[in-house]
């Protein structure tokens, strides 16, 4: 369960990501430091010792009597000599006050080159120490080392020898003994301040996580807490105050809210108008059902054509579903093209003579519903046309787009033609205008197509029927839909849909 | 008039059956694409009647199909009126025409007997052969601008033989296209009709506009 928590949610993920980075990373630094520590305490340790070994060299320059260096063993003993046997003789009191107290943890002794003891620290007198038994460094060379012994407390060393001339050139190697417990408990007290340090700087580290990831993570948790309400029905979005990597989805999301509350509420009017408008034709018909006489031919023709125009235009509207996201725009002219291709056939018989102006303008609609659109639009044309049907589309600035930036673009838009397609884009509509040469649209069917409730007799109904299904169409779109009479004598359509 | 009828809808094709044939045609039904498909291979039809939405194999498939196999008949197809994807499409697959459902079975006849038509080459629904004058719509012949006295059978096969110009027709093709399928094919009955029909257009015998070619047919021509 504990896995899958960690897993499953980003604040874990994260927290252990970064709990084992600072974890490792700390563990790396503390080991780090602690070798430097402990080099350096050696280093330090060694310095302390050659400069005792420097203070003897220059101790047994100042006072080392060659005479008394060559002279017989008993006749260089003096009464308080606390070492018998020394051929130096060295002041009691020294630099380093360690090196007279007995048993102070700091020694030293001098060896000459044939191996006897020419002098020994006061410090000695009591403690054993053990004799070097390593090689003495060469004249002028330092050598520096620890020494563990099994009866003795550990101890460094450090030799080093020296050539003295003023007693006539002999070899000297002076060897300094400390004892490392006063080092070992510095590095044990860093090492345990370190360790102090480290657990503290972690816990810190860990606390200051939690709080950033928390920050962090509150716009997410948020947006959790608001879908939630969105789902209890509590809210009508999840608002848009999200940081920038948030924003897009939050928008997004509410685009797609507010788009589903849009069709449902479009599809409940289509619903209810389409069983509204319905219950008259199905009454009529029912009723000349059980007329004595015989059914009325024309009575059944005229409420099945209503009812088809009804269920067409409802349907449209119901299902002419405005995109959430903005849709790749539609070259106009290849739709068109194809769709009089296929109309020239099925109109083969009427040769009907049609004109394109072609353009580069694109909408931004599904092609299905700009097939659905211009399909309705031209069938009408050929159908009531003598003999000529025109097409022009152009792409142009909207007119609340024009009204607020007068500057821009002619307002008679002269036909953009870049290579590639005309720039769409709010504000930008393509127009699309069919025409042809028939005898326009009855009255009857213009009230059809605009006045919602105005319902279409028999007559005119094929002229209607795929009008309103275009109006439906275009206006989910946030298109307009204008009738106007053509200069070609018949009816004149202004389509426009967003670019 | 032979046509094929591939639609599923079992009581529009029962209607649309019934008034072709009273209105003269030889209907052949298929209730699926792949029926459809063996119909139109195996059979020469004058024109075909196709729903779009078809099980087994999608009526634009069988267009294609047909059409690659080189059946050239006239076909319409049967869509709803939104779908123009499948309209432009079902034309540009082969189809010849569109009719939107709902629809009058009569606007479903005028359209078959305008294809059949524009398939012979004849542009109006009046056909005039020299002296001889076809009114399609109305069903009616007239020599001379007199009214011919033909039974309904003599009027199709003279529509038969008007619709196929300048090319000898067989008479099997003639039973074929005039006759239901189970129709015990004399082929002395067509020799006797052809002999009436000859006798009512022609009664002179100056003109002979069907001409019988000899182990062939016979070749209609004013």
């Amino acid at each position: 369960m504990k896995r899958l928590a960690i897993r499953t949610s980003l604040h874990g993920r994260l927290m252990a990501t970064t709990a084992i980075a600072l974890g490792l990373f700390l563990a790396a630094a503390g080991w780090i430091w602690e070798r430097l520590f402990t080099t350096n305490v050696l280093a330090s340790a060694e310095e302390q010792m050659l400069i005792v070994a420097y203070s003897l060299v220059d101790a047994t320059r100042q006072h080392a009597d060659p005479a008394a260096f060559h002279a017989p063993l008993v006749a260089r003993t003096r009464p308080r000599d606390p070492a018998p046997g020394s051929l130096i003789l060295l002041p009691d009191e020294l630099g380093e006050p360690r090196l007279s107290r007995p048993n102070s943890g700091l020694y030293a002794y001098i060896e000459s080159a044939d191996g006897s003891l020419a002098w020994r620290s006061p410090s000695m007198a009591i403690t054993a120490v053990a004799a070097a038994s390593t090689r003495r460094p060469p004249p002028g060379d330092s050598r520096f080392e620890a020494l563990v012994a099994d009866n003795a407390a550990p101890r460094f060393l450090l030799g080093y020898t020296v050539i003295l001339e003023e007693i006539e050139d002999a070899e000297l190697t002076f060897w300094v003994l400390s004892d490392q417990a006063p080092f070992t408990a510095e590095i044990h007290d860093f090492r345990k301040s370190l360790a102090i340090g480290v657990t503290a700087a972690t816990l810190l580290l860990v606390v200051l996580q939690l709080a950033a990831l928390r920050w962090g993570l509150r716009p997410l948790r948020r947006m959790a807490h608001r879908v939630g309400a969105l789902q209890a029905g509590k809210r009508g979005d999840i608002g848009e105050d999200y940081p920038a990597e948030l924003a897009p989805l939050a928008h997004t999301m509410n685009r797609f809210v507010e788009h589903e509350l849009e069709n449902r509420e479009r599809y409940r009017r289509a619903m209810g108008d389409l069983a509204h408008s319905l219950k008259t034709p199905l009454a009529v018909l029912k009723n000349a059902l059980v007329d004595p006489g015989r059914p009325d031919r024309a009575v059944f023709d005229d409420q099945i054509d209503r009812m088809e125009a009804t269920i067409n235009r409802q349907l449209s509207r119901a299902t002419a579903i405005p995109p959430v996201l903005p849709h790749e725009p539609v070259p106009v002219t290849p739709v068109l093209e194809r769709l009089c291709r296929a109309l020239d056939k099925a109109y083969a018989a009427k040769e009907v003579d049609v004109e394109i102006q072609a353009s580069q303008a694109r909408v931004r609609a599904d092609e299905r519903d700009v097939m659905d659109v211009l399909g309705n639009l031209l069938e009408n044309a050929y159908k009531y046309s003598h003999s000529k049907v025109r097409v022009a589309t152009r792409q142009e600035l909207s007119r609340a787009a024009r009204a607020s930036d007068p500057g821009s673009t002619a307002p008679n838009g002269a036909e953009q033609t870049s290579p590639r397609g005309t720039p769409s884009g709010p504000g930008q509509v393509v127009r699309i205008v069919v025409e042809d040469d028939g005898d326009g649209i009855p009255e009857a069917a213009k009230q059809y197509v605009f006045e919602r409730g105005a319902r279409a007799d028999t007559a005119h109904a094929g002229h209607g029927i795929g009008l309103a299904s275009a109006v439906e169409l275009a206006t989910a779109y946030g298109g307009t839909v204008e009738l106007a009479d053509s200069d070609l004598g018949g009816a004149r359509v202004i389509l426009k849909l967003p670019a | 008039m032979r046509v094929l009828l591939v639609e599923d809808e079992m009581l529009l094709r029962a209607q649309v059956d019934k008034y072709l044939r009273d209105a003269g045609f030889i209907v052949d039904m298929a209730s699926n694409g792949e029926k459809g498909l063996y119909f139109g291979l195996e059979f020469d039809y004058d024109v075909a009647v196709i729903d779009l939405g078809l099980p087994k194999m999608d009526g634009i498939d069988l267009i294609s199909e047909l059409r690659k196999q080189d059946r050239a008949f006239p076909i319409l197809i049967l869509t709803a009126r939104r779908d123009w994807q499948d309209k432009v499409a079902g034309l540009e697959a082969g189809a010849d025409d569109y009719l939107t459902k709902p629809f009058h079975l009569e606007e479903l006849k005028a359209r078959l007997d305008a294809l059949i038509r524009r398939a012979a080459g004849y542009a109006s629904p009046v056909v005039e052969k020299g002296p001889l004058r076809l009114d399609l719509g109305a069903k009616e012949a007239r020599m001379h601008g007199d009214a011919l006295e033909l039974t309904a059978f003599e009027y199709r096969v003279l529509e038969y033989l008007v619709m196929n110009p300048a090319r000898v027709v067989s008479k099997t093709e003639l039973t074929e296209h005039l006759y239901e399928q189970d129709f015990d094919r004399d082929s002395n009955v067509i020799e006797v009709f052809i002999g009436r029909l000859r006798r009512k257009i022609d009664p002179a015998g100056t003109l002979k506009p069907i001409r019988t070619i000899r182990g062939a047919g016979y070749r209609f021509s004013l």
